[in-house]
């Protein structure tokens, strides 16, 4: 997605080396992507159009 | 060091490399504080660039190069930045591997420098299309663990 736009950056974060980013986004099962800090969550490995409603989710 | 990847695996990547289209740049931004799997990660990135000379790696320090980390926006080591090189020029399509990309993430790694290199997203039309009209900063973060 974030090929897509210059405004959207996407990071892959290994829980277990930044735990305190983990915990402070409540990560308990992977793969969870948070959008902008905890605007919103997804949990699990969703399709496209998932993930597409959580981004507009989180950008209300 | 003896080589953290295999015989096997480096000529399986190597033929997977043969499809890369576009240059590929990575930067690795390690630090001295604080960062347990920096030599690994480092070394790790190291073997996998070699693999293709579509590939180059720009390894960086998180305090030394602080302004262009600042640039990329990376404040955590280690950390890699997967960019386009398209002769002297370094694109940055925001695509960042935080810790060490060990496990399932070593396929995320992979796939992240062939989706660079394609220069193209992959997605459908419909996602294309909502994605163009966003305007706000989405900071996208995918939290994984290494089983």
């Amino acid at each position: 997605m974030a090929m897509e736009n210059a405004l959207i950056r996407a990071e892959m974060v290994e829980a277990t080396e930044f735990p305190e980013l983990a915990n402070r986004h409540n990560v308990h099962g992977v793969p969870q992507t948070t959008i902008n800090d905890g605007a919103a969550n997804v949990v699990g490995a969703v399709p496209e159009d998932s993930l597409v409603d959580a981004i507009r989710q989180a950008l209300k | 060091m003896p080589d953290l990847l295999n015989d096997n695996v480096k000529q399986q990547i190597r033929t997977v490399f043969t499809k890369l289209q576009g240059s590929v740049h990575i930067l690795f931004f390690g630090s001295q504080e604080n960062c347990e799997y920096c030599e690994e990660t480092r070394q790790l990135i190291g073997e996998v660039t070699s693999l293709s000379e579509k590939l180059s790696l720009g390894i960086h320090d998180l305090q030394a190069d602080a302004i262009l980390a600042a640039q990329y926006g990376v404040d955590k080591a280690p950390a890699l930045v997967i960019a386009a090189q398209d002769g002297e020029t370094v694109t940055d399509y925001g695509v960042r591997l935080l810790g060490i990309p060990a496990g399932h993430e070593f396929t995320s790694l992979i796939q992240d420098i062939l989706l660079v290199s394609s220069r193209e997203s992959g997605l459908s039309q419909v996602t294309r299309d909502f994605l163009k009209t966003v305007n706000k900063p989405v900071h996208l973060q995918v939290f994984v663990t290494p089983t």
